[in-house]
């Protein structure tokens, strides 16, 4: 009996729940990001349905709403032909479908889910700085995987993404480190420590969760900003030349992204396990909590699915505009409202 | 691909055509498998982002329309025309029709004018909402395309119980038309132009004026009063240009004369002009709609077919005609017999009237056979896509499914 | 009626002024009027015309009357701006031999007539001289070298037998 509870002790304790682990496989990881984007891409099309007047997916388990119509879709991918054109760059082609999604999930290795140390995927000091550093790689290999298509489309997409990443880039960064800002520290297990109390840097610095929400809808091709894979003079963007799961990683990598700063957003700006005060067991000390903070971050995500069925698509020159000349000004004063939030003793 | 970036001679295929490209610039052909549209093809020159030379080309859904009239009954055209776009099939035809019985010198009864008129509007609006749905598309707005789509089916269904087809309805014969609306016709026309007024404030709020939308369409593709005649664009395009024109109220046709209703006209000449005359047309077509069935239901059924076709037919036709028989599943009954046999006596006649996309014109010479001569089809969407090649250079890449979404284009017709 | 009467006489006597000798002949047709000029003085009455306010061409039509050996081409003109003008549509036509058939362009007067030259010009194998950009339109290159609008281009009805549609499918390729 000891032995197969030692062997349970190590597969929960040391393989399940070992952080490194946990986080980047099962909540808030692969695992979740996978339930989250079946939701989510349910959500969006039952969302978009619901304001467009008609049914949205109902093939699939029609008795629940369609709600699994994300796995016919991927299991379609997976078993689709994967058709490598011969004018590509074969191992660029390949690697960076799957290079983009790694590196999108990796932020969430160095974000602490919750404020016992044990659970600590990395010593949490400068997390902040590391997750938000860290968010900034993935998006080379999308023009990588456009140069590597050797495709027009694909080119003058890879060209977008590349003007697009130099403009929200700056967003992103400033608008999460204003809450360093705010806080005096780049501990994340700090700054939600300090929203305990109900403060939510979201609701004392507005400006900066504008500038960031707007930041992430430009950096995973959200509406209105979905400009690389504008399909009605592009056919898909960078990814015109993937087929089946490759195709598949792409677009879910989309989404992969968007959760994962979705979960930054909720960690930095809405309180990460706010009300709840995590208490050491693994139950109660990590599940809960990266539940909660997923369960933000979800909310997060689905405001950003809903305005699909509100705008269209902005000009690639109004989406840089709106970056360069609206929201760097507006994130530069939302930093300035943080430090003066902070040395006036609000927060 | 070997010899081009090798820099050889380009083995000369035949109909290939080679066309050297200047330095810096980069060719993306846009086509013709198109998530938005149809079958098109635009090929754009860029330099950087902005378009440099556009060549539209068109083609990929040719049919060779004015061939295949030749070889067929005057009557077997009108089904065949419809082909060219089938959501506007009331108007395509129409001028045919009226270009046949010129040649003929038979005039439609007063009531056949009317109902012709209630079927282009409906056909009008439905057509509209199409471009409209396109449009959203182009931009993105997806819910504005399933909005339009799903409205253009209340106008469908007028059209069925109308004309018992929902598209391709043949409605318009020599002479007349073919059936009388049913009884209670007038109910659901009017309370469909009750619901789209309504629901064209919604567009409105959801994609004229929103923010997103604006900002795309305001100033882009701007088309002036003199550029817009001078490229002989047609229908809503050239109102939103500032130029007055419309058949309907330069040269009369049907009932319109008898009807009032404005044209409206807009001065901007960019694409968010065009997009607001379609919607103004829309309005103006709930007008009509709703004044010609006001005269139909004052007015007592007379006969909807010219009496020169009307006396061929045999008595079950015209008892099933005139609504005496319940004859569904029970008779087959078809055209006037006259129609089958017709020779139209030899002459030259020129017909146009103002199609949902813009003004149809057709010729038509007879030499007195039972076939046409010559049929000339003109279509608007053939005389708007000149536009393209003199409107988009100078705009940027993303412009041009703004452009090209709002000049409302339809492959199948240009193509003919 | 009677008025209509008296305007149509006034625009034809109108075109007389405006085109003095150029016409041969100008006949009412059902919806059109249709005006006559020579070959050689196509350009010259189209220059005239438009400065006399017709802006634009709906269509561009050619006739092939194969028992005279001639082409007839048609430009329908009409007018946006003139109010007056834009309720009848002129037919400036002129015929040409069916022999090496060609003609002058008026793209360069009537923008609007390009694409409509360019598809006559594949229709017919009717060659426009001057023309800023006479290339195939609608049609593959070997359909228009068939010229398929000419009269003596019969069109074949599709076989019942696969194969016969797939030899005629195989030789009209292109690509």
């Amino acid at each position: 009996m000891i032995t197969w509870y030692l062997v349970y002790r190590i597969i929960v304790d040391d393989i399940i729940f070992y952080p490194p682990i946990y986080q980047f496989l099962i909540i808030p990881g692969l695992i979740a990001a996978l339930l989250v984007a079946l939701f989510i891409i349910w959500f969006e099309r039952k969302a978009a349905a619901f304001v467009q007047m008609r049914y949205g997916p109902r093939e699939i388990a029609p008795r629940i709403g369609g709600a699994i119509q994300l796995v016919a879709d991927l299991t379609r991918y997976a078993l689709q032909e994967i058709i490598i054109p011969e004018t590509v760059d074969v191992l660029p082609y390949i690697l960076s479908p799957i290079i983009m999604i790694i590196l999108a999930l990796l932020p969430l290795e160095a974000v602490p889910l919750t404020s016992i140390r044990t659970y600590f995927p990395i010593p949490p000091d400068y997390s902040l700085l590391i997750a938000v550093a860290l968010s900034t790689l993935s998006p080379l290999f999308v023009v990588l995987m456009s140069w590597a298509s050797n495709n027009k489309f694909a080119v003058v997409g890879g060209i977008r993404e590349s003007f697009i990443i130099t403009a929200y880039e700056l967003i992103a960064v400033l608008g999460f480190l204003s809450a360093a800002a705010m806080t005096q520290s780049f501990n994340i297990v700090n700054i939600v420590n300090i929203q305990m109390s109900g403060k939510w840097l979201g609701l004392l610095n507005p400006i900066a969760l504008l500038a960031v929400f707007i930041a992430v809808l430009m950096s995973t091709s959200g509406f209105p900003f979905e400009i690389p894979d504008s399909e009605s003079e592009l056919v898909a963007g960078p990814y015109t030349e993937y087929t089946g799961l490759l195709y598949g990683l792409n677009m879910g990598g989309g989404y992969i992204k968007r959760w994962v700063f979705s979960i930054l957003i909720a960690l930095v700006f809405l309180g990460g396990w706010a009300p709840y005060k995590p208490v050491p067991g693994i139950i109660t000390g990590y599940f809960i909590p990266s539940l909660i903070v997923s369960i933000k971050a979800l909310i997060v995500m689905a405001i950003m699915s809903f305005l699909r069925s509100v705008y269209g698509r902005y000009r690639v020159d109004q989406a840089l505009g709106i970056a360069w000349e609206i929201l760097i000004p507006l994130t530069l004063a939302a930093f300035g409202l943080g430090l003066a939030e902070a040395y006036f003793g609000i927060i | 691909m070997e010899s081009s970036t090798s820099g050889s001679v380009v083995p000369h295929l035949p109909g290939m055509e080679v066309s050297e490209l200047s330095k810096n610039t980069y060719e993306v052909y846009i086509g013709p498998a198109h998530p938005g549209s149809g079958h098109m093809r635009i090929i754009v020159e860029v330099d950087g982002d902005i378009m440099v030379r556009v060549d539209p080309d068109i083609g990929f859904v040719h049919r060779t329309m004015e061939k295949l009239a030749e070889g067929r009954d005057w009557i077997k055209n009108i089904p065949l025309f419809e082909r060219m776009a089938i959501l506007d099939a009331c108007n395509i035809t129409l001028p045919y029709v009226e270009a046949v019985e010129k040649l003929l010198g038979t005039e439609p009864p007063e009531r056949a004018r009317y109902l012709r008129t209630l079927l282009c509007e409906i056909n009008r609006i439905a057509s509209h909402l199409y471009g409209m749905g396109i449009f959203g598309v182009f931009l993105g707005h997806s819910t504005l395309y399933m909005w339009a789509f799903g409205d253009r089916e209340v106008f469908i269904d007028l059209a069925e119980q109308m004309s018992g087809a929902r598209l391709t309805h043949s409605y318009p014969v020599f002479g007349g038309v073919r059936r009388d609306i049913p009884d209670d016709f007038p109910e659901g026309a009017r309370k469909a132009t009750r619901y789209m007024r309504n629901r064209l404030n919604e567009y409105a709020k959801i994609f004229l004026n929103n923010p997103n939308i604006r900002s795309r369409l305001e100033n882009v593709g701007v088309m002036s009063k003199n550029l817009a005649t001078e490229l002989g664009i047609v229908g809503p395009n050239l109102r939103a240009s500032g130029v007055r024109y419309d058949v309907r109220l330069n040269e009369p046709y049907e009932a319109y004369g008898e009807l009032e209703f404005e044209i409206p006209v807009f001065e901007e000449g960019d694409s968010l002009a065009r997009a607001w005359a379609r919607v103004e047309e829309i309005r103006q077509s709930l007008n009509i709609i709703d004044k010609v069935v006001d005269w139909l239901e004052k007015h007592p059924r007379e006969n909807f077919m010219h009496e020169k076709f009307w006396k061929t037919a045999p008595k079950l036709y015209k008892d099933v005609y005139t609504g005496q028989i319940d004859y569904a599943g029970k008779y087959r009954v078809k055209l006037m017999p006259l129609f089958a046999s017709l020779k139209v006596p030899p002459g030259k006649a020129f017909a146009r009237v103002e199609a949902g996309r813009g003004e149809m014109v057709y010729y038509v010479e007879s030499d007195g056979k039972d076939v046409p001569y010559r049929v000339r089809v003109v279509s608007p969407s053939f005389r708007n896509v000149i536009a393209f090649k003199y409107l988009m250079p100078g705009h940027r890449l993303m412009d041009l499914p703004a452009i090209y979404g709002s000049f409302d284009y339809f492959p199948p017709e240009w193509d003919r | 009626m009677v008025g209509e009467v008296k305007k149509l006489i006034s625009i034809q006597d109108l075109l007389k002024n405006v085109l003095k000798d150029n016409v041969i002949s100008i006949e009412q047709n059902k919806g059109y009027l249709d005006v006559l000029v020579p070959t050689e003085k196509l350009v010259e009455s189209a220059k005239k015309l438009k400065d006399s306010g017709f802006d634009h061409v709906k269509s561009v039509t050619a006739i092939d009357y194969i028992a005279k050996k001639q082409f007839k081409i048609t430009y329908h003109i009409s007018s946006y701006l003139n109010e007056e003008l834009s309720k009848y549509i002129i037919g400036l036509s002129t015929i040409i031999n069916r022999d090496n058939p060609h003609l002058p362009s008026l793209s360069r007067i009537w923008v609007s007539a390009e694409f409509q030259e360019r598809e006559v010009y594949e229709f017919f194998g009717i060659t426009f001289d001057d023309h800023p950009d006479l290339r195939l339109l609608l049609l593959t290159p070997v359909i228009a070298a068939l010229k398929p609008l000419r009269k003596d281009y019969v069109v074949k009805e599709e076989s019942d037998d696969i194969e016969v549609d797939y030899v005629a499918y195989n030789t009209n390729k292109w690509w």
